[in-house]
């Protein structure tokens, strides 16, 4: 019960300290969220990447559009109806957070609700035109009636016909050619024809969903793919920016978390040199109690430093660490090296006074060595990923990659397990040595 | 008790002293005497490499934690987390003491109302004036209801109206049954708190008794401090020739005379040192105290070691 008191008397004078604080907390989260405003947010926006404010997107209104539709199918082109098609078009539910269409039953009604501004704008079918699309040498106009004072919406709405119309403008090209070509051949295709109208249709339905694919960014005539990469050794230069954002907070995460396990072991010397530790010997408490609930004071800091990160990251910038039981088996392995390297390190010094740049020198270096600075840069030279290994921050740092690629327990098991090793020999050693000093 | 670690120099050499249940008991020295060293070996702190000492029957070598539950030590320095509040801290180190639940904050009420800190006990510690900070640190040393309190030097650095109040603890706390175990280079201290004293030298206990046995041995001596205008061996050589004269020892520019009777002697050291060509530019002259003792058994002032 002592050694719990002591380690929670540790733990609440930790969490008093502006410094620590700040070093625990405020640092790895600060350092990330740069990255992250730098490079992350680039990636947050929404996948129409229009409408959608709740990521970093613009925020547009929706347009209210009513459309006069007086263009009925005709039997003699197979039942089809161009104003029906704009129609299905316009109220596409891809569309549903551009333009909210409605069908008015006259343009005498719709003009008057663009008039009281209930509606932006009218889209006005002529009755023919399905009749122009199909008849060549002939055309049909589609008149716009708007609110002057909107630009955006209906610029919007003319972009979106402007795109449905080009699509059977293609469709009367691509006819004329097709029947100019069979012509030479001495056949005949008749653009009234059955199959004149299915070439029309299609041709136009293929336009369709090219203007459709291009809108969202993607091209259906390119397909461009990724090489395949092994989970945790991948190139960062292939990775998203939020994966990225998630390497270097695990970055941050470990070269933080070892600082605080030396710090929190450094408070041995102090408690030494400010006479507390002596007192404490003076108490009837065993000496291997005093020194128990120091050692474990440093483990419960870095466990608590470890789940607010993850928790704090993971709500700030989205990170997924990955599967729940392999991110606890890697944050365990971290917390034991972290631990056991804090009271290694502590456990050479005479004082506090030596305490801050031996720190600084020794956790810069080993962070260093251990990848915990070049976390976003790829193709590494393979010498570096072999010293890496001889630290425990590499270790570390495997681990949360492969946790971050959604590995599984038994994927991080060899990371673990390396940590757990090496932290235990670190803590051995330095509680041999603190035990050799003071019991 | 007999020896401390021996490496190369023994801290304390062949010391040994009976303190009796109830009495303020004081080590009076200078520094580097070895009081602390004393101090540390009773609090179980440092094990003596030979020989033992018996707090309240405990032997500090074979049963420390029994001694550890019969003491309440006051550290030379503060000894307190600063960060924590007053309250914070005594509940803390009553933890380690043992004590748990309603017990613990009847006796943090206790100590709070004692030492004067009860509209203070939230505020952290490091906030507090000096004086604060030494009342808790006896507080804390209070915690376990100890039989036998030891206090390493408890007014040290502290101005007049501190050290009064800690004094007037000390005796308080003596009145309640306490035995104490006091520490100090401050011959008035030790003079005013004291049953029986032991004078520390250099490792050793070079006198012990109560404060009148103590003044004995320098005889009722007066004690002169004089300074020249110059240097002057002749003077010197004269005044230890005087009669009346016991002593005389120069240190640091001042010359210390143990003499039978200050108002017969001080007229002839004039007379010899306007002889001499000599001016006395100060004078000084003292009854019979502690210090003269010290003076007395070791021919160096208590002050000046």
């Amino acid at each position: 019960m002592k050694l719990l008191d002591i380690a929670f008397k540790d733990l609440l004078r930790a969490f008093r300290s502006a410094f620590l604080l700040v070093m625990m907390f405020g640092a790895p989260l600060l350092m990330t969220g740069i990255f992250y405003l730098a490079f992350g947010g680039l990636a947050s926006g929404s996948a129409s990447g229009l409408a959608s404010g709740d990521e970093g997107g613009f925020d547009l209104p929706v347009t209210k559009v009513q459309v006069v539709n007086p263009d009925q199918p005709a039997a003699q082109y197979g039942g089809f109806s161009a104003g029906g098609m704009l129609v299905q078009f316009l109220q596409n539910e891809a569309l549903q957070e551009l333009v909210q269409t409605t069908v008015a039953p006259d343009e005498a009604s719709a003009r008057a609700a663009v008039d009281a501004r209930q509606a932006a704008l009218v889209l006005i079918i002529p009755p023919g035109f399905t009749a122009g699309i199909y008849t060549p040498d002939t055309h049909a106009t589609i008149t716009l009636y708007q609110d002057p004072t909107l630009t955006l919406g209906p610029g919007i709405v003319k972009g979106l016909v402007g795109q449905f119309l080009d699509g059977f403008s293609g469709s009367k090209i691509a006819l004329g050619v097709t029947e100019a070509q069979l012509r030479q051949r001495g056949e005949v295709l008749d653009s009234l024809s059955a199959e004149g109208q299915k070439l029309l249709l299609a041709y136009s339905a293929w336009a369709q969903k090219m203007g459709e694919s291009q809108s969202q960014g993607t091209n259906p005539l390119l397909d461009i793919q990724a090489p395949p990469t092994r989970a945790g050794q991948g190139a960062a230069a292939s990775q998203s920016p939020a994966t990225l954002v998630g390497l270097v907070m695990a970055g941050m995460l470990i070269f933080f978390v070892f600082f605080t396990g030396a710090g929190s072991a450094e408070s041995l010397l102090t408690e030494d040199e400010q006479g507390t530790l002596s007192r404490l010997f003076t108490t009837p408490t065993p000496r291997s109690v005093i020194l128990g609930g120091k050692f474990v004071s440093v483990f419960l800091t870095t466990i608590v430093q470890v789940i607010v990160l993850l928790v704090a990251s993971a709500l700030a910038f989205g990170i997924r660490w990955g599967q729940p039981l392999a991110v606890a088996l890697v944050a365990l392995g971290m917390v034991v090296a972290a631990a056991g390297f804090g009271v290694l390190l502590i456990s050479f010094l005479r004082s506090s006074r030596q305490a801050g740049p031996v720190m600084g020198v020794v956790l810069t270096l080993t962070g260093m060595l251990g990848g915990l600075f070049t976390t976003g840069i790829a193709d590494l030279p393979a010498a570096f990923n072999t010293v890496n290994l001889f630290t425990p921050h590499g270790w570390a740092l495997r681990g949360w990659k492969l946790a971050l690629a959604g590995a599984g327990p038994a994927e991080v098991l060899l990371p673990v397990l390396v940590m757990l090793a090496m932290g235990t020999v670190f803590f051995a050693v330095g509680v041999g040595f603190f035990r050799k000093r003071f019991a | 008790m007999d020896e401390n670690q021996a490496v190369s120099q023994a801290a304390v050499r062949g010391v040994s002293f009976d303190v009796r249940v109830g009495e303020i008991f004081s080590l009076l020295g200078p520094n580097g005497a070895g009081k602390s060293t004393i101090i540390s070996m009773l609090s179980c702190l440092l094990a003596p490499t030979s020989g033992d000492a018996r707090v309240m029957g405990h032997s500090v070598v074979r049963a420390p934690m029994a001694v550890k539950a019969v003491i309440g030590v006051v550290p030379q320095d503060i000894a307190l987390y600063p960060d924590l509040s007053a309250r914070e801290n005594l509940n803390f180190w009553g933890k380690m003491y043992g004590l748990r639940g309603a017990p613990l904050r009847q006796r943090g009420d206790e100590i709070l109302e004692l030492i004067g800190l009860v509209d203070r006990q939230r505020g952290a510690v490091e906030k507090f004036s000096d004086g604060m900070k030494r009342r808790l640190n006896i507080g804390i040393a209070l915690l376990n209801r100890p039989q036998v309190i030891i206090m390493d030097e408890p007014t040290v650095g502290l101005d007049p109206q501190s050290r009064r109040n800690i004094l007037d603890n000390v005796k308080e706390l003596n009145r309640q049954g306490m035995t104490v175990c006091y520490t100090t280079h401050y011959m008035e201290e030790a003079q005013e708190l004291s049953d029986h004293i032991a004078i520390m030298d250099q490792g050793q206990i070079i006198a012990y008794g109560t404060h009148a046995e103590l003044i004995k041995i320098v005889g009722e001596l007066d004690r002169i401090d004089l300074t020249l205008n110059v240097s002057s061996e002749q003077v010197l050589e004269t005044w230890r020739m005087l009669a009346g004269v016991r002593q005389v020892s120069a240190q640091d520019g001042t010359l210390t005379l143990l003499v039978e009777d200050s108002t017969l002697v001080l007229p002839r050291l004039f007379e010899s040192a306007s002889r001499a060509d000599v001016r006395i530019t100060s004078v000084a002259v003292q009854e019979p105290n502690l210090e003269a003792v010290f003076l007395h058994l070791t021919g160096r002032a208590l002050r000046d070691t």
